[in-house]
């Protein structure tokens, strides 16, 4: 199942982490040895959490992290094999049997004149599936494959038999299968559920939202130029809106926004968040009418209050 | 079709597995001279397939094979470190969100049971055979002083088998088939009483947590009926799929002989839904997550009917379309009266007669009812014919399916019974989950109902072998 020759099998946790961290990449330890085990065990990996919560960005670090490529498809409603996979390059094929060059028989008889078929790979148009099978590189390339649950289940059905064995079908011209495996990172808003069946061929990681700790430490990578007393503050006032029921609670996406929003708007005093402020670029932040709505004068007191009390909270915890 | 018995196709497998790379077994197994591998690696495999048991009785969807990729997963990461037990575990076990929290709680005890397990292999002398170690692994010895990090489980050495309650949890109370035995004679008496004393609604609002209105959001899913927007191959259907066409005709010329077809696929739910507000029925299911998931259920359905009935039959469609997530205020402001006695024969005729339109052939009616019914039996039996024939199809929800001793053998549930496309038990939104599986993986017409619940199977397993 797995190519035995794999140039990951090596990969330890530690040089797995070291690798993230160059990347700025912040992840936790079960982040860390789920990733590790989809590279050990050439198994794909289906990552699920709400909007937001850093599930593309895992697949983009890990391609910046081996310094290899990065295939990504974006699925949505309609997405067909021909989008995915390949294409023949119809009107080439078209002006070559029209110019005599090529046949779409295997056979041409007893002509003299050879003629190639027109079903070849000078013909064949790669997407970005069979992109990926066909990568050559030092590394195998990172096959991000984004939003499955937006494509049809015939899609997904289709997928299976990639990656479980990481080969293709393509009837007029055989069966292409990878060298090296790609390593596979499909991700999932949930917005229906996906089949059992493509759900047992992969690894399964659920992103949660990150602790005050964590998102500080995503924060400061991220928005180097925010006062570091000031990240602190945005992510405590994150913090605490998630604790309120909203339709679409703020990710680390909205943070990061935000963050930079803070940043652009103050330039340089270093004072705690006030509330005026909170709300006047809360927009960042809820992305729902009724969300906003919501946020009324109590709430934006014990936002404030949680901004105030966000140095205690970060010295409180051994960094 | 249902799934392969878990321990007898992972135990097939899984052995293989293992061996292609020897378990690093921690340290503990490590620094003695001669460690028995072989019972060590049994006993982690009974330990893994024993969780993965565990997990599906819980509800979860582990899928077949996944004790095979966590055995893998184990020999990958080793035994010794906790977290990257649990990180692995949960990788290869778990496929949706919904199943964190059994696997958060069974955790602690597959990690104390394995290393209490391995710990005793490792010490062995050799006294007891590898088998015998296995075989009774429930009860080695538990020596806490070995052990800093792992928790006792609660249920000490009890197995599983008898761990499953037959109480039907739910976040906010506990309700049962069993009446309340603290009220008074007239209580009863108005329960059980065909015209009963009715009462108005008054119910604190309740709300419905995420993975409740997921479980909800699958079960209208499952039930879709109506076409949506997305397209699948039909060879009958009657659209022709312009693309396929083009390039089958490349195979003649361009002469597109083969129209392959497309249909609609169903995505949209069309449903009615008829609401037993009977005293029976309120006493048995918390009234506000009775409430609100009829809210839910009506506003993720394209279209949709409520009807409350005890005794009498009122439209309460308007009522919940206007409900905005507190039906309990909606209903309470419209004055609706419930908690009467049963008559499901009579609620269903006032259907028929004076809301012919609610019902027609795509129409999936969802009953919600216990099935106490205290009405004419025939006339029950008339109006359940005509709700079969004219649905699209039938859906019972009983509150008292979900006990593992339930039978239908109520005079009313055994009438309506044979009419009805499924019967499932349903006492908290978690259980829709089960229904939706069931109807997703095996269609209405299969073999569904509360008899194929994998929670009820396994405690009637666990109560013959006590």
């Amino acid at each position: 199942m797995t190519g035995d020759d794999s140039p990951f099998e090596s990969v330890s946790e530690s040089d797995l982490r070291e690798r993230f961290e160059r990347a700025d990449y912040v992840a936790d330890d079960r982040t860390v040895t789920t990733v590790q085990l989809a590279l050990d065990l050439g198994r794909p990996l289906l990552v699920e959490g709400p909007p937001g919560s850093g599930k593309t960005e895992l697949g983009k670090v890990l391609a910046a992290a081996f310094d290899t490529e990065l295939i990504r498809l974006q699925c949505y409603e309609g997405l067909t094999a021909e989008n995915a996979l390949y294409e023949w390059n119809y009107t080439k094929q078209l002006l070559a049997v029209q110019a005599d060059e090529g046949t779409v028989t295997e056979e041409d008889g007893g002509s003299n004149t050879r003629r190639e078929s027109v079903f070849d790979q000078d013909y064949l148009l790669e997407r970005p599936l069979l992109r990926a099978l066909r990568a050559d590189g030092e590394h195998p390339p990172v096959l991000l494959v984004d939003e499955i649950d937006r494509a049809d289940e015939a899609f997904e059905a289709f997928l299976l038999e990639l990656l479980s064995d990481f080969q293709v079908s393509i009837p007029e011209f055989g069966t292409i299968s990878a060298d090296h495996p790609p390593i596979v990172v499909l991700t999932s808003n949930r917005t229906r559920a996906l089949s059992d069946a493509l759900k047992r061929r992969c690894l399964y990681l659920h992103v949660e939202p990150p602790s005050f700790e964590t998102e500080y430490e995503i924060v400061r990578r991220k928005v180097p130029e925010l006062d570091a007393a000031v990240a602190a503050e945005v992510c405590a006032v994150v913090d605490r809106l998630r604790e309120e029921s909203f339709l679409k609670r703020p990710g680390v996406a909205e943070t990061l926004d935000w963050a930079r929003a803070v940043a652009a708007l103050r330039h340089d005093d270093a004072d705690s968040l006030s509330a005026d402020e909170i709300e006047r670029t809360i927009g960042c932040l809820l992305k729902e009418a009724e969300d906003v709505d919501r946020l009324d004068a109590t709430l934006l007191e014990d936002l404030r209050a949680a901004a105030a009390a966000a140095d205690d909270r970060l010295e409180a915890e051994p960094t | 079709m249902t799934d392969p018995d878990p321990m007898d196709g992972a135990t097939d497998d899984a052995p293989p597995a293992a061996d292609r790379q020897p378990l690093d077994l921690g340290g503990s197994v490590a620094e003695s001279a001669a460690p028995d591998f072989r019972a060590a690696r049994r006993h982690v495999l009974l330990e893994l397939l024993r969780l993965a048991a565990d997990l599906r009785s819980d509800g979860v969807d582990v899928p077949p094979s996944g004790p095979l990729t966590a055995a893998r997963a184990l020999a990958s990461v080793g035994l010794a470190d906790k977290p990257r037990v649990e990180a692995a575990l949960r990788a290869s076990l778990l496929s949706s969100p919904e199943g964190i929290d059994a696997f958060a709680d069974a955790f602690p005890t597959f990690w104390h049971r394995l290393r209490t397990g391995l710990d005793a292999i490792a010490t062995d002398d050799g006294g007891a055979s590898p088998d015998d170690d296995a075989s009774s692994d429930g009860s080695a010895p538990d020596d806490p002083g070995t052990l800093p990090d792992a928790q006792v489980p609660a249920s000490g050495d009890d197995t599983g088998g008898g761990e499953t309650e037959v109480l039907i949890p739910t976040e906010r109370r506990y309700a049962s088939g069993d009446r309340a035995t603290e009220d008074s004679e007239t209580g009863d008496a108005r329960r059980y009483s065909a015209v009963g004393g009715r009462e108005r609604v008054e119910v604190p609002a309740g709300g419905l947590r995420d993975e409740e209105t997921a479980a909800i959001d699958r079960f209208v899913d499952a039930l879709a009926t109506l076409p949506g927007r997305r397209h699948r191959d039909a060879p009958a259907g009657d659209r022709v799929d312009a693309r396929r066409a083009l390039r089958a005709s490349l195979g003649t010329g361009g002469a597109p002989i083969d129209l392959p077809r497309t249909e609609p696929t169903p995505s949209e739910l069309r449903c009615c839904l008829l609401l037993d507000v009977s005293g029976s029925v309120l006493d048995t299911i918390d009234r506000a997550v009775l409430l609100d998931v009829a809210a839910r259920l009506t506003d993720r359905a394209r279209q949709s009917r409520v009807f409350l009935f005890d005794t009498d039959l009122v439209d309460a469609t308007t009522a919940f379309a206007r409900a905005d997530g507190d039906p309990a205020a909606t209903l309470r402001d419209a004055e609706f009266e419930w908690g009467g006695g049963t008559k499901i024969g009579a609620a269903v005729d006032a259907v028929r007669r004076q809301h012919p339109a609610a019902v027609d052939r795509r129409t999936v009616v969802v009953v919600i009812s216990d099935g106490l019914d205290v009405g004419d039996e025939d006339l029950l039996a008339d109006a359940v014919t005509w709700l079969a024939d004219r649905a699209g199809a039938l859906v019972w929800l009983n509150p008292l399916a979900v006990s593992p001793a339930f039978e239908p053998k109520t005079r009313g549930m055994a009438t309506a019974l044979p009419y009805v496309d499924a019967l499932f038990g349903f006492a908290r939104p978690a259980d829709l989950a089960e229904a939706a599986r069931q109807i997703e993986r095996r269609g209405l017409g299969g073999p569904i109902g509360y008899e194929h619940d994998p929670r009820r199977q396994r405690a009637e397993a666990g109560g013959e072998g006590e």
